[in-house]
């Protein structure tokens, strides 16, 4: 080693310390005066569930369809975490929402529920869409991702850096249509494993074809743009490479660990309308996609409530919409067939 | 990569700690790969870009050096100008002819078209980055070359890493071959003075960008957008904020490069002098963004006579130096105006009220220096608004009242805002590295400890890259 290298290891062997001292002293007086605010400005849910998670037996996961109303046609604005408690009135339920979010930011939300926590028992929604391209390269993810850096275990400091230095999935817009246009153009809509053949190989040829055609030879395209939006948010195949499956399976080992139960709820989707408007073959692959996700969450530890076909299109409030707002009746269909799903697991 | 991720904070010290391992002969070798690598971080589908650059200005270099003719020098000078500035104009300026087009029908032309894709993503969406800075760093040399001010480089990977010396690669400063070169080939020794040196523009650095750049921007971004909505002091503080923003972000930036390059044992020149304390348009112009105001001295206002021409010409020299600086921003015709207003405001200073003597006095000095921060503010409103009519609408806003909305900034903004202020005074006519330096240890230690907190906990948090990325 030469002489300057001597010298410079001489200069930092206390300085390094000192500097590792400094940045624990840091993280220290961040986490006591700065850190709830930002939890508050970044990261409202990890609060509520530090606020929840020691007094509450029932969490409920969920995002916009819980607490979305019709404006006119309802009598109770009642979410449906709060229909479900009604129905255990002996049990203390809490309730962790925000509109747009998904399993992937539930994912360490949960981890953040210790052993000894109150908590035994999860309800995640689980939203068909959510696995579809349109919403898991919306650029909505990216301020999503954001949040979730503030989700996790790290010291607090840590995370308020990695916050400040965009250490998350931080795509260009630009990026995540380029990705989704990439998978509606290649993804085949065939399977493989069951050797089914589907008649559209993608979700873009689909999309591309003549459907509601008008006598003088031009086509309906408002109805069209409408067809369309539903084959794009309906039109895949659900396969373990889909990031919300990994996401699903680490809830149910997560929750597993902690011996806390899951309950999915697989929310209802205007079937009846993609029906009228695109046909059988959507609506095919909406079941097939509902029984990959039954069939592989209903566990020892984990079931699916399956809401999918339970509410009638009525009781959408988006009439012609893909969105997952139900009006009061809806919500309560929903939420009693989550309870009696709880049933399931001795409530 | 960006400088501001954490990715650049792994790298930088893989790359230094490699740097000084190695034999001094591979040491081209790893910063040039290196290089690419930070700059193929962003998008690898750009990095021909800088090998064209580099293939066509180091043969035409070699070539003029060779001739003896006249014309065959003025030919390759030629080539080489066509080529860099070409480049500029197809991926910058033909944006100005092309007719918009729908933003999802471009995305499945590039889905389609991946290579074909490549072109229309830089026309339409985002200019590869550091275009402008490259070009004119590899046009620098030729031109040097040709004037008879330097000898041609040899060696090509050399030549390469000249081009593409990756912290001033994306955003400057723009060296000068005969500033760089000797550097990247002399025998570097790691000392404690210099990573000392570089730490404290790394950390200055940092603050300017994370702490202060990054926190003004949404405050800036806010009035920008709507300024209506604000009362009258949120619409003066947000329009004011945006001056410190670009200047912070800017320093910022450069002194990372400086400090990243310093711990390799290169001294990059300096960009910024505390130009807002300038007394005139003219010394604020030898304190902002050097490396480029030099540039264009040196390449353009003096082979157009310089001052040694003519009233009328100079006049017309003047105007032209700056419109060009101002168009070389961007696409837009308000970089254009923006240049043109200092352009106007350079010669009304020359021709109409003067600039402070040495020996003025402490008062005249400061009011010059007040009218000169105020003008150099309000050009600005030109540079940050999209259009010329925002602009203007902008500037009318500021002196009517309507909105009640009040700017909501957290109280650490301020003091950071009131240090930032401080330590501009602290640095006049010196830098920070120099500063720091001079002080008391304890004192030096709680400077770093403080910025070190402040860049930790009080980053800003919006996505904001570096904003002379985009030029």
């Amino acid at each position: 080693m030469s002489n300057e290298w001597k010298h410079i290891v001489g200069k930092l062997i206390w300085r390094i310390p000192l500097l590792i001292l400094l940045v624990v002293g840091f993280n220290q007086l961040y986490s006591e005066y700065f850190y709830e605010e930002d939890l508050d400005k970044y990261a409202q849910m990890l609060l509520d569930v530090q606020q929840m998670k020691d007094s509450c037996e029932v969490l409920y996961f969920g995002e916009s369809s819980n607490f979305s109303y019709h404006p006119t046609r309802d009598t109770l604005e009642d979410r449906i975490s709060d229909f479900i408690s009604y129905h255990f009135p002996e049990r203390k339920f809490g309730t962790v929402n925000h509109a747009a979010y998904h399993a992937g930011l539930y994912v360490p939300l949960i981890e953040r529920i210790d052993e000894n926590s109150a908590v035994k028992t999860v309800i995640v929604t689980m939203n068909l869409r959510t696995l579809d391209q349109a919403v898991r390269y919306s650029e909505l993810e990216s301020a999503m991702q954001q949040e979730k850096v503030m989700f996790s275990g790290h010291p607090p400091l840590l995370k308020r850096t990695f916050l400040t230095l965009n250490f998350f999935d931080n795509r260009s817009a630009l990026d995540r249509d380029k990705l989704k246009w990439e998978e509606w153009t290649h993804d085949v809509l065939s399977s493989e494993v069951d050797s089914i053949s589907f008649p559209h190989p993608s979700i873009r040829s689909w999309c591309e074809q003549v459907k509601f055609p008008l006598p003088d030879g031009t086509e309906d395209m408002s109805k069209r743009a409408l067809a369309d939006h539903y084959i794009k948010a309906y039109a895949f195949r659900i396969d373990e490479t889909n990031p919300r499956v990994a996401d699903f399976d680490h809830i149910v080992e997560t929750c597993r660990e902690k011996d806390i139960k899951v309950v999915f709820n697989l929310l209802a989707e205007n079937v009846e309308y993609a029906d009228s408007l695109v046909g059988d073959n959507l609506v095919w692959l909406m079941r097939v996609n509902r029984d990959y996700l039954v069939d592989r969450y209903t566990t020892e530890n984990s079931i699916v409530v399956d809401n999918l076909e339970a509410v009638g299109g009525y009781h959408f409030t988006d009439q012609n919409w893909t969105t997952e707002h139900y009006d009061q009746v809806g919500r309560q269909i929903i939420a009693r067939n989550v309870a009696d799903a709880m049933k399931h697991f001795g409530y | 990569m960006l400088f501001n991720s954490v990715a650049f904070l792994v790298f930088l010290p893989s790359v230094v700690l490699l740097y000084y391992l190695l034999p001094h002969k591979f040491r081209w070798l790893l910063l040039l790969l290196c290089s690419y690598l930070f700059y193929a971080w962003w998008r690898v589908e750009y990095l021909p870009l800088i090998l064209l650059s580099t293939v066509v200005d180091y043969w035409a270099a070699r070539k003029i050096h060779r001739s003896q003719r006249t014309p065959i020098r003025r030919l390759w000078l030629s080539i080489s100008m066509s080529v860099n500035l070409g480049v500029l104009a197809f991926f910058k300026y033909l944006i100005l002819f092309l007719p918009e087009k729908d933003p999802m029908l471009l995305t499945i032309y590039m889905v389609d078209h991946p290579i074909l894709g490549v072109i229309v993503h830089g026309l339409y969406f985002a200019i590869p980055v550091g275009i402008s800075f490259y070009t004119f760093q590899t046009m620098s040399y030729t031109l040097d070359v040709y004037y008879g001010k330097t000898e041609p480089e040899n060696h090509p990977g050399y030549f390469a890493l000249f081009v593409s010396f990756f912290p001033q690669l994306v955003a400057g400063p723009i060296e000068r071959f005969s500033h760089l070169m000797p550097q990247l080939k002399a025998k570097q020794f790691i000392t404690y003075e210099r990573m000392s040196k570089a730490f404290k523009l790394l950390i200055f650095g940092f603050f300017l960008k994370i702490c202060i750049a990054d926190n003004l921007a949404p405050i800036v971004d806010q009035v920008y957008e709507d300024p209506l909505r604000f009362d009258l002091l949120s619409r003066w503080f947000g329009t004011l904020a945006f001056g410190f923003q670009i200047y912070t972000d800017f320093a910022g930036y450069t002194l990372i490069a400086q400090g990243a390059a310093c711990m390799l044992g290169i001294d990059l020149m300096d960009n910024f002098r505390t130009p807002y304390l300038s007394s005139s348009i003219s010394e604020f112009w030898k304190r902002w963004h050097i490396s480029l105001s030099t540039w264009f001295r040196d390449y353009l206002y003096l082979p157009l006579g310089g001052n040694r021409v003519k009233t009328y010409r100079w006049v017309f020299n003047i105007l032209l130096v700056f419109a060009v600086s101002g168009f070389w921003h961007g696409a837009n015709w308000t970089f254009m105006i923006w240049g043109c207003i200092h352009g106007v405001l350079y010669l009304l200073e020359r021709f109409v009220w003067g600039k402070p003597k040495q020996e003025s006095s402490i008062l005249v000095k400061i009011l010059h220096g007040v009218r000169t921060f105020v003008l150099v503010n309000f050009a600005w409103i030109f540079f940050r608004s999209s259009s010329a009519g925002d602009a203007s609408r902008h500037i009318g806003y500021l002196f009517e009242s309507t909105g009640q909305a009040v700017l909501e900034i957290q109280p650490f903004v301020y003091l950071l805002i009131a240090l930032f202020l401080f330590t501009e005074f602290w640095l006049y006519n010196s830098r920070i590295d120099m500063r720091l330096s001079k002080l008391r240890t304890p004192v030096r230690w709680a400077a770093y400890a403080f910025m070190l907190f402040a860049v930790t906990a009080w980053g800003g948090v919006a996505n904001h890259p570096f904003i002379y990325f985009q030029f």
